[in-house]
């Protein structure tokens, strides 16, 4: 697939659960061939409904776009697709290659084909030293490796992850990203729903915020984050917000918990928090005079850098843009 | 197919991890081992080297080849798998589907490229096998033990695998449909049972109307017969009567005979209006009989499905009754011609009602629980 093409384009996608429920209220989301994707969103958002609507697991009230230029619910697509719901439960009868042959089988794989597959998805996520063991003696991450493994095993061209590191320790989440990073690098789509934003940061290129049913913000995390960018200066010591106001002749108006805000005279934001003095600015070249400044007047500086908001600042930002609870 | 060979072999792979499955498979062996511990003699039963003379079951009335296919029919398959294995099976495979339909394991299914119709069916069909295999396994150690022990052969004896299938699809189809709609082992296990208990008291019902009514036939016969005999008897006294007009002098018969006539016209009458009231009991036991069978066509008969095997396997000339001579009472003839109009009213019920009506009963069901099943959001 080119990477140009849209693996999922999705438009007004409503769910309605009764009367009451208004689960999605028309969501529109793309999401790129070959990128890794990340859907956020607090608590009750809809994500795992979403997911379900592109899964066919849930019925959408209303659904336009395309899964891998197919209609949304267009069983046979499913066959290119690879899936691991939140909090999966395999049959516990069944041991870990068991379930990834089974599930091969569900995927319409010929046996010998499956055969391969199986082997080769056990040595990826790691799990090949207790595949045939029975589920039910498994760890929780032990189950999320073969999870992952059985979403794979037919080599689909997009992978959607509910939750996929939920109960996996550090390690396992490592070797979770170097799998995600391989495929992406194969040219395959990830989808991922989690809420470790940070694992998401890791891995996603582009991102979507869903709040109350409906996709607030969409794009790479660069784009969002570009307006958003500000820069630190580090001070050896608190050198006291009197000395500092002076030497950057500001004056302090404002205070927001530990810190103290106020303006530059070329109108800049500034932010001081014990030796730490934020510039809310995203030009590099806003920082240069109040670097000259605090070294005119002796003080010691030990870091500049610039600081990107993290996904879990924009989701509380777009959550408290648009009234949503976490 | 790859993918509904998955789900079969997956059914069976289920059905080998319950402890309840390999406990009730040794119980069918046990069973099996006890049909092959009974004998039948000229003289009685025979329970491995001990004889027990009975004059009225013996291989004189039931030969050995027809004693094992009856203990079979009736130990084996109407006690054995019909009831105490069937509640084994319904225990082990009620929570197949509620647990298929556990969010997290329903979702893995329903992502793959499989329509939500195939996937209940193949998922109903597996839940079957637990059912096909117990059958299969206890029906070839029956046809060992009656080859071994009653030296026949008898492959008919393999029709109990679908008639023992068909009658316990019944009963599943019943806990799949509650287990959909409820998704709860329990409730679907618990209710199946209930309702199969009151299939079991309707059946009952049936039964014992029936003989009330096949004696009540019987008695309204038999005053025909004596109506019969009466008025025939009355003819010849009336054909006798111009002789007797010219009585022999001396002789006092001639007083009496009119007395005779009255008392006879009296029989005939009271006989006649016996039969009458016989008849108006049978009318009323017909209402209920015809009540009862027009509440069990809509149900499932699962009693008469599994009697089924009894009416091919077993000849009723071979049937263990009680022996009736020349010097039997009036009462034990009623009794043996009320049994025989029973059984044959019972056999006489077509094998096309009997499971026809009762498929239509399950598939009723299946399709409202795959509807359910296709409509819902997991």
């Amino acid at each position: 697939m080119p990477v140009d093409d849209l693996a999922i384009d999705l438009n007004h996608v409503e769910k309605r659960f009764g009367r009451s429920v208004h689960a999605l209220r028309g969501v529109n989301m793309q999401v790129h061939g070959g990128e890794v994707f990340g859907l956020l969103g607090p608590n009750g958002a809809g994500k795992s409904t979403l997911v379900k609507i592109m899964m066919t697991v849930v019925h959408a009230s209303h659904a336009t776009g395309t899964i891998l230029g197919r209609r949304i619910g267009h069983k046979p697509t499913l066959k290119r697709i690879g899936y691991l719901p939140e909090h999966a439960r395999f049959p516990s009868y069944l041991s870990g290659r068991q379930v990834i042959d089974f599930f091969g089988a569900m995927a319409k794989m010929p046996r010998p084909q499956r055969r391969v597959r199986v082997d080769q998805m056990l040595e990826l996520v790691g799990a090949a030293e207790y595949a045939d063991r029975k589920i039910k003696t498994y760890s929780k991450g032990m189950q999320q490796r073969i999870g992952l493994a059985q979403a794979m095993v037919h080599d689909p061209d997009l992978l959607v992850l509910d939750e996929p590191t939920d109960g996996v320790d550090p390690i396992g989440r490592r070797d979770i990203r170097e799998a995600l990073t391989q495929i992406r690098d194969d040219g395959k789509t990830v989808f991922i729903n989690s809420h470790l934003l940070s694992e998401l940061e890791m891995v996603c290129e582009r991102v979507a915020f869903l709040v109350q049913g409906q996709v607030v913000k969409q794009g790479r995390i660069e784009d969002l984050t570009f307006d958003q960018v500000h820069y630190q200066i580090v001070l050896h010591r608190p050198m006291g917000v009197e000395a500092i106001g002076s030497a950057l002749a500001v004056e302090w108006d404002g205070q927001i918990g530990a810190s103290v805000t106020g303006k530059t005279a070329e109108g800049l934001l500034l932010e001081l928090t014990d030796s730490t003095l934020t510039l809310r600015s995203s030009d590099p070249l806003d920082a240069q005079p109040l670097i000259d400044r605090l070294r005119a007047a002796d003080m010691v500086i030990t870091d500049v850098r610039s600081v990107r908001p993290t996904l879990e600042e924009l989701l509380l930002q777009a959550v408290g843009e648009n009234g949503g609870a976490s | 197919m790859t993918q509904t060979t998955a789900l079969l072999i997956d059914g069976y792979r289920q059905v080998n991890d319950k402890k309840l499955f390999w406990i009730t498979l040794g119980l069918s062996g046990l069973v099996v081992a006890i049909i092959a511990m009974l004998g039948v003699t000229p003289e009685g039963l025979k329970i491995l080297i001990w004889e027990l003379k009975n004059p009225v079951f013996n291989a004189t009335v039931m030969p050995p080849a027809e004693f094992y296919k009856y203990v079979f029919t009736t130990l084996g398959i109407s006690i054995w798998l019909a009831w105490i294995a069937s509640i084994l099976a319904l225990v082990s495979t009620g929570s197949i589907f509620p647990d298929f339909l556990a969010q997290g394991s329903v979702d893995l299914v329903l992502s793959r490229p499989i329509g939500r119709v195939k996937l209940f069916f193949v998922k109903y069909l597996s839940g079957l096998l637990f059912a096909a295999l117990q059958v299969t396994v206890f029906t070839v150690g029956s046809f060992l033990v009656i080859g071994v022990r009653g030296g026949v052969w008898e492959p008919g004896l393999f029709i109990a695998i679908p008639v023992f299938v068909l009658f316990f699809s019944y009963l599943f189809s019943i806990c799949v449909f509650l287990g959909v709609l409820s998704r709860s082992s329990m409730l679907a296990i618990l209710v199946t049972i209930l309702l199969w208990f009151c299939l079991f008291i309707v059946n009952s019902t049936d039964g014992m109307v029936s003989m009330i009514k096949a004696q009540m036939e019987v008695k309204v016969e038999r005053l025909e017969r004596e109506l019969a005999e009466a008025q025939a008897e009355s003819i010849v006294t009336v054909e006798a009567e111009p002789d007797a007009e010219a009585p022999v002098e001396g002789e006092s018969e001639p007083e009496t005979q009119p007395e005779e006539e009255a008392e006879s016209a009296a029989d005939i009458e009271h006989l006649a209006d016996r039969i009458e009231d016989a008849r108006g009991e049978v009318r009323t036991i017909q209402r209920v009989a015809d009540t009862i069978i027009g509440i069990k066509t809509v149900m499932p008969k699962t009693g008469e499905t599994i009697g089924l095997l009894e009416r091919w396997l077993i000849d009723t000339a071979h049937l263990p009754r009680q022996r009736v001579d020349g010097n039997a009472s009036r009462w034990q003839l009623d009794q043996r011609a009320a049994e025989d109009k029973l059984i044959e009213n019972l056999r006489g019920r077509s094998v096309s009602w009997i499971i026809g009506t009762s498929v239509i009963f399950e598939c009723v069901l299946l399709l409202l629980a795959c509807w359910r099943f296709s409509r819902r959001d997991f």
